[in-house]
């Protein structure tokens, strides 16, 4: 098994390539919009909420940091004094951190966030958990995703985000535009509302006359299938719509992920909500300091908030990124090098609509009688205080909707405030724009296997990668107690 | 004798529902007597008889001695399966190979162990017994390096053992838990915590040959046995122990078999099986005259999985009804392959393992023990149908330019009179080997089951 933690450079890029396959599906034959709604084109008067959040036209990316991402070690308390003493061989020193402040630093890996911060557009929160605070990555994924209390029934719960798109009035523009999943079916999108989907891969293109002639008979005998082929294509016509970089760069799925969530969310006809998924941050062992393990995935999910910022281009002034972890990890280093799983940890959020330059923290302290459960950060900022105060100040989602509808019995859990402000000017996203640092990519670059390779994420069988479903046959059971 | 549209249908219904998709021809083979066919599947032999595929003493060996060792068996596997699976006319035999392995399910990248012995498990466990006992399956599965590895019961020890008392240590509680949550009664049969932590001190000692130890002759490994199960003695937890009520006082491994034993005949367990049964081959929403009929045949035969194969066939949902679920990427493969006559993939694996990994159905790569789920909604969804769609020409370009038919031809062979009016005026019109046979691959009738 390779010891590569992170996603390789896509080996069927080469593959596809020594095939006389086109570098990637970005530079295949175009699709065009096929079978869009009319809808999707007449929203600039539609009815939204009766107060609008401080953009015309918002965007929400969310990115789910999947294995629970170390809070500790990416933004950095190093004015704390207990840090230093818990976190031993892995202890990150003032003067190895971006500097944010006199207190809070965050890792050297994350330059396009540590520049964005500069300039106002990324922001922290510290010291923030779900509300179940509960070690197990299934059950604190669910709890995240399905935005329920700690004590909530997440068995086939619906996700919080597919509860806003039901609740939107109709003709709103955010659910007009829709959501849509990168990758694997998130949770956080399960419901009723329909959803786009769409991932990153190298396969050539049907033609359009084909695809047409095959809708033809779907919409004549399986309407189903015509529905869903109708939005795929949809989601593959926006996001590789266009390709500025060329499409020649050798680039993770990872990062070819962040660039087509930008594509499809900055046209006027493109989904405001995406959801994708980025996992490897399950750092038992070795988990390294201002390199290693931790800072070769930080490394990585910088590289694509930058790709993704570059690729809004005047878009990126009304986008709000919210980056979000399960739990964080475990105070002290273990005797391994590395953390396990704990509580209390940071979430990232950045964007021209985002109140940047700002770590937004109730900082517990890290005295051990002041640890939770004598274990971890403490938290103090529950993750749905987040959620909410970006959905009402971003999105203009009505206070009593969050309380009651999208996060079921949270009226005492506070709405964050201050995280967004009015959009930036086109001025100074210009000023903000980043390099994309194409050597950091090319650091990671892991051994390409023929065929049946091994995936190129780490496999842990406890990590949530796959996600469990157990919600069959207990049903069964309810529906059918006779049976 | 030409079929009729009705028998037609019903026949690639049980080529789709119940098999690996129909050969040029088969439809009209099968046509008279679609259930006579899936049973008479049921008479051919599910044993692989290809040559280099290791033995369970060499897989064991390959597991503990390197990644490329165990990674050459492991591709071997693989491929000698995808080729027995193009043989039989149905397939309805393979199909309960892939279900039976799906419900025991393992990620060959938990470690070297998976890898190298996983293909011998599915040989030599799940094949040799698809047709037999229930129990035998399930003991044989759990007496298998391969899944004391995947869910971490290698250093299980009774903390009242003799050596988890000298050591301080104690046991591990995660297959003891998919025993019984995944493999035998299902969530919400009424076990409790305190079962699931009783059968996990039951099955204290059951582990298997890691190399470090067979080099040192440490806890009873040796040359011999290096990589296989063993049953360490001094490991397991003393006494009697309850679960579900019932006191086990049977000492060391007799203890845990006679417990697998019990609940592999269970009544929830049975339901719990006839239910997978139904909705992964029938329909999402099973009820329970789907189910019980097929609950019925396992516990009157005592877990006898042909008796439970037959009386699934048998219901009247079986061959009834418009098709509501879709293939699964996997079974797509090997349609594909099935349908064009493409006998191997050659040196071109990546072009079959490519599209399974975008489209998140690699064999053996599920991360969790739960199996790949067989909701609709998993594989039919806006992402998955564009993948198939470039995928079904991906295959034409690899593997399929050289030898292709004239699409409206092959899809009368393929289709008889199935065939809607629309799918056939689709196929008749294309003017392109390429742009015919993409969309052939992708017609409701081929992806529908």
């Amino acid at each position: 098994m390779s010891d590569d933690h992170f996603p390789a450079v896509d080996p069927r890029i080469l593959r596809a390539a020594a095939e006389g396959c086109t570098e990637s599906r970005i530079l295949m034959n175009r699709r065009h919009m096929l079978g869009v709604s009319a809808g999707f084109f007449a929203w600039a008067f539609a009815p939204k909420f009766a107060v609008a959040g401080s953009s015309t036209d918002p965007r929400l990316l969310l990115v789910i940091i999947r294995g629970g991402m170390d809070g500790l070690n990416t933004v950095v308390p190093f004015g704390d004094p207990n840090y230093a003493g818990l976190r031993g061989g892995i202890a990150m020193p003032a003067a190895s951190t971006i500097q944010l402040n006199s207190f809070f630093g965050m890792h050297p890996s994350l330059t396009a966030l540590g520049s964005l911060y500069g300039a106002g557009q990324a922001a922290v929160v510290h010291a923030t958990c779900t509300p179940k605070r509960n070690r197990s990555h299934f059950d604190a994924q669910d709890n995240l995703e399905t935005g329920l209390p700690a004590d909530g029934n997440t068995t086939n719960a619906t996700g919080w985000l597919n509860r806003l798109l039901t609740a939107l009035p109709s003709g709103d523009p955010i659910r007009v535009g829709g959501a849509v999943q990168v990758g694997e079916a998130p949770v956080v999108l399960r419901g009723p509302a329909p959803v786009l989907g769409w991932s990153p891969t190298w396969f050539s293109h049907v033609n359009q006359i084909t695809t047409n002639n095959l809708l033809g008979v779907y919409d004549a005998v399986d309407p189903g299938m015509a529905g869903y082929l109708r939005r795929g294509l949809t989601a593959d016509a926006l996001a590789e719509a266009v390709d500025p970089n060329g499409g020649s760069e050798d680039i993770s799925q990872l990062r070819k992920a962040f660039r087509g969530a930008a594509r499809m969310m900055r046209v006027d006809t493109g989904p405001r909500i995406a959801v994708l998924s980025v996992e490897g941050f399950d750092t038992h062992v070795d988990q390294g300091g201002a390199t290693g393990q931790l800072a070769t995935r930080l490394a990585e999910l910088d590289g694509g908030i930058a790709d993704y910022r570059t690729e809004m281009a005047e878009a990126w002034a009304q986008t709000v990124v919210v980056c979000v972890t399960e739990f964080g990890r475990t105070a002290a280093v273990n005797g391994n090098l590395g953390t396990d799983h704990g509580v209390g940890t940071v979430a990232l959020l950045a964007g021209g609509a985002v109140n940047g330059g700002n770590v937004f923290t109730d900082w517990p302290g890290l005295a051990p009688q002041n640890l939770y459960e004598q274990s971890d950060l403490n938290p103090t900022t529950d993750l749905r205080s987040i959620f909410k105060g970006v959905l009402q100040d971003h999105l203009g989602v009505p206070k009593t909707l969050l309380d009651e509808t999208i996060f079921p019995s949270s009226a005492s859990v506070p709405v964050l405030q201050n995280l967004i402000r009015s959009p930036v000017s086109a001025d100074q996203i210009a000023k903000s724009s980043l390099v994309t640092a194409t050597a950091k990519t090319k650091a990671l670059r892991g051994k390409m296997q023929a065929g049946w390779s091994a995936p190129t994420r780490p496999v842990d069988a406890k990590s949530a990668a796959g996600r469990r479903n157990l919600g069959g046959i207990a049903k069964y059971r309810q529906a059918f107690p006779e049976a | 004798m030409a079929l009729t549209a009705a028998a037609a249908a019903k026949a690639l219904l049980a080529m789709q529902r119940f098999g690996l998709g129909p050969k040029p021809g088969g439809i009209g083979r099968i046509g008279k007597d679609p259930l006579k066919a899936l049973q008479n599947d049921l008479n051919g032999s599910a044993a692989i008889s290809t040559s280099g595929l290791p033995t369970y003493a060499q897989a064991a060996v390959a597991g503990q001695n390197s990644f490329e060792e165990a990674y050459a068996y492991f591709q071997k596997e693989c491929q000698a399966r995808f080729s027995k699976q193009l043989e039989p006319e149905v397939g309805f035999l393979e199909r309960l190979v892939l279900f039976w392995s799906n419900h025991f399910s393992m990620s060959a990248w938990k470690s070297n162990t998976v890898l190298g012995t996983i293909g011998q498990w599915e040989r030599d466990v799940v094949r040799k017994n698809v047709l037999g006992k229930f129990s035998d399956m399930l003991i044989g599965t759990m007496r298998h390096p391969a899944m004391i590895a995947f869910l971490d019961n290698e250093n299980s020890m009774g903390p009242n053992s003799p050596i988890g008392l000298s050591w301080g240590m104690g046991y591990n509680e995660n297959l003891a838990r998919e025993i019984l949550e995944l493999h035998t009664l299902g969530v919400g049969a009424g076990y409790t915590e305190l079962d699931v932590t009783n059968l996990a001190k039951i099955i204290t000692g059951w582990s298997y040959v890691r190399g470090w130890e067979a080099d040192n002759k440490w806890n009873g490994g040796n040359q011999q046995n290096r990589g296989q199960f063993i049953f360490r003695p001094d490991w397991h937890e003393p006494g009697a122990i309850t679960v579900l009520g019932k006191s086990y006082t049977q000492s060391g491994i007799n203890q845990g078999l006679t417990v697998l034993r019990d609940l592999a005949i269970h009544p929830k367990t049975a339901e719990h099986i006839a239910y997978k049964l139904v909705l992964h081959f029938i329909s999402d929403s099973p009820t329970p005259e789907m189910v019980n009929p097929v609950k019925t045949a396992f516990l009157n035969s005592g877990g006898n999985l042909k008796s439970t194969a037959l009386a699934l066939i048998k219901l009247p949902a079986a061959l009834t009804g418009t098709p509501t679920k879709i293939r699964t990427p996997y079974e797509l493969a090997v349609a594909q392959f099935r349908a064009s006559k493409v006998t191997t993939w050659g040196d071109r694996e990546w072009a079959v393992s490519e599209p399974l990994r975008a489209l998140n159905h690699m064999p053996f790569e599920r991360q969790t023990p739960d199996g790949y789920p067989d909701e609709t909604a998993w594989w039919l969804n806006p992402d998955a149908m564009t993948i198939r769609l470039d995928t079904a020409q991906l295959f034409y370009d690899v593997f399929w330019w050289k030898t292709a038919p004239v699409p409206a031809t092959l899809g009368a062979q393929l289709f008889d009179v199935a065939l809607s009016a629309q799918s056939k005026a689709l196929l008749a019109q294309t003017t392109d080997k390429r742009n015919g046979l993409t969309s052939l691959l992708m017609l409701p009738e081929f992806q529908r089951r």
